[in-house]
């Protein structure tokens, strides 16, 4: 009888396995493809940047390039005597402790979010590269109100597939392109625990004041990315 | 007291013995007078009214003691003049018009709980010590010329409208003789509850169980001393009044013939026959009862750091290093 069971089970498992396997490959494929063509995109996207402002420059006029889709902040003040106001936006945005980080797209609203708890957060603009050491080293998934490694794509295919977005570099792209289920892919994304600056924040900075003051807070546009490389 | 088959007696001619049905299981169960009375005396609690006293006694006047010093006991004195009133001791149980001791409170938890199977074992068990006359006659019924224990009538019994008709069937078998015994014992109450609706006392006669109502309750509810009842909903407090066993039920044959169906689950509650695990392994009906085995194995995976390790970077993202 138990020998019956085990001989059932071990057959049911082979099945499983084989039919797991096919679709494992099939999604290998495309995740393959898709990381393959977002290569391609962001150096097309990039040097069309480059030949816009090279010709600007030609021409003698001025590349005003777009504005930033989305900002990388990171809470660096904690949470003794923070305002009411303050508190309720830094937890809408999801930097309920010091040093959280998170993506945020950016748009009239959120900019007057972050406007409101500026003195609170330093962020900016990350590049390609710093957006996926982001998510590679320091990203966890929102699974069932649990905070999930990301040790498979199928972690993200689960959650996302439905949106197209199917393995780690989906994600990036999804992210770094703002695309359009960039709320979706955000939200997935558990805010990021990042560490202090290795390093320190820049000497005789005080956190308190606003980067062009020479402080810490607020807005740093692409010097954020040194600031990640340090708290990653 | 086990027979193998009953005898189901007719109404229309004395002690006349028709059919032969089997016994129902019940009748052998064990018949524990202890659980019996456990059950009973709980459940005989959850039938009562709150009552209390009035939520301001003793509140809805001010009243404060005057202390020492004025010859008078230090008792609180309704406050204010101008009546007789103003002066009185006030509130205390020792007062005059003052608040009991501990004021009864509606929320006193009269009802009790008793444990499902504890009930179920009660009334399977009062239900076998109805099988047994010594019970009966201990218990004080008037059952010497009844033709056999437990008496079951024939199902005619059920379609009885008429209360006259209903005596003359009792008559028949026997069992009208406890309900003249109720009619003789019917009493004025001693005691207060004499006037709070509860007046007279009596016995209690047979109990007649039946599975269908085709104008039987209506018929015998209002002769002394007998309880109807649906064979469905038999209540411990009507089959071992008092919480003493061995009440005289009465059982039409369609009750009877329920009775297996309602309690062979209450009393074996599934318990299994079979002693071999293969056969209930293997067994269809078990298989088709469970659901679909969870083989996924959840191992912890650690997390490394896909741009640095190659083979996590890699299961991550294929193209990795292309």
């Amino acid at each position: 009888m138990i020998e019956g069971q085990l001989r059932q089970r071990r057959q049911e498992r082979a099945a499983i396995a084989v039919s797991s396997k096919a679709d494992k490959s099939a999604k290998r494929t495309i995740a393959f493809r898709n990381a393959v063509s977002y290569v391609k995109q962001y150096k097309v996207a990039e040097q069309s940047e480059l030949r816009l402002k090279q010709q600007a420059k030609e021409n003698g006029s001025f590349y005003v390039p777009a504005e930033a889709k989305f900002a990388f902040v990171i809470r660096i003040r904690g949470i003794v005597g923070v305002a009411p106001k303050v508190r309720k936006i830094l937890t809408l945005l999801r930097l309920t402790r010091i040093h959280n980080g998170v993506f945020i797209k950016l748009n009239d609203a959120t900019i007057k979010m972050i406007r409101m708890v500026e003195p609170f957060i330093a962020y900016g603009y990350p590049s390609l590269k710093m957006t996926r050491e982001l998510i590679y080293k320091r990203g966890f998934a929102k699974v069932h109100g649990q905070r999930i490694a990301i040790t498979d794509n199928s972690v993200i295919e689960r959650s996302l597939g439905q949106y197209g977005i199917i393995c780690m570099e989906d994600l990036v792209h999804e992210i770094f392109t703002c695309g359009e289920h960039f709320k979706e892919a955000n939200n997935f994304l558990w805010p990021f625990k990042m560490n202090s600056p290795k390093g320190g924040f820049h000497k005789g900075a005080a956190t308190t004041r606003h980067f062009n003051e020479g402080g810490e807070s607020g807005n740093r546009e692409h010097l954020i990315n040194g600031l990640i490389a340090q708290m990653l | 007291m086990h027979v193998a088959k009953l005898s189901v007696y007719a109404i229309d001619a004395e002690k006349k013995a028709t059919k032969e049905v089997d016994t129902p299981a019940v009748f052998s169960a064990p018949v524990r007078a202890d659980i019996i009375q456990f059950a009973h005396t709980q459940l005989n609690k959850n039938h009562r009214q709150a009552y209390g006293r009035f939520k301001y006694a003793s509140l809805d006047t001010t009243s404060h003691s005057w202390g020492v010093g004025r010859a008078l006991a230090r008792v609180p004195r309704v406050s204010g003049s101008g009546t007789a009133r103003s002066g009185q001791a006030h509130g205390g149980n020792m007062c005059r018009g003052g608040r009991m001791f501990s004021p009864v409170r509606v929320t006193r938890r009269l009802y009790r709980k008793v444990n499902l199977p504890v009930k179920r074992y009660a009334v399977t068990s009062a239900i076998a010590a109805t099988a047994n006359p010594s019970f009966l006659l201990g218990r004080g019924h008037l059952v010497e010329n009844v033709p056999q224990v437990p008496l079951i009538l024939d199902n005619s019994v059920e379609s009885i409208t008429r209360t006259k008709d209903a005596i003359k069937a009792l008559e028949m078998v026997g069992a009208y003789a406890d309900c003249r015994k109720v009619k003789d014992t019917k009493k004025t109450r001693a005691g207060h509850g004499k006037w709070r609706n509860r007046r007279y006392k009596q016995r209690k006669g047979p109990m007649v169980v039946y599975a269908e109502d085709n104008g039987i309750a209506r018929s015998f509810r209002n002769i002394a001393g007998v309880t109807v009842a649906k064979v469905d909903a038999l209540n411990l407090l009507d089959l071992a009044p008092g919480g003493h066993m061995g009440r005289f039920v009465i059982w039409t044959e369609g009750a009877i013939a329920k009775l297996d169906e309602i309690y062979a689950a209450k009393m074996h509650r599934g318990i299994s026959t079979e002693t071999e695990l293969k056969n209930v392994l293997e067994n269809d009906a078990v298989k088709a009862a469970l659901r679909a085995p969870i083989r996924t194995k959840k191992y912890f995976q650690i997390k490394r750091n896909g741009l640095k390790n190659r083979a996590f970077g890699k299961k991550l993202n294929p193209a990795m290093g292309k």
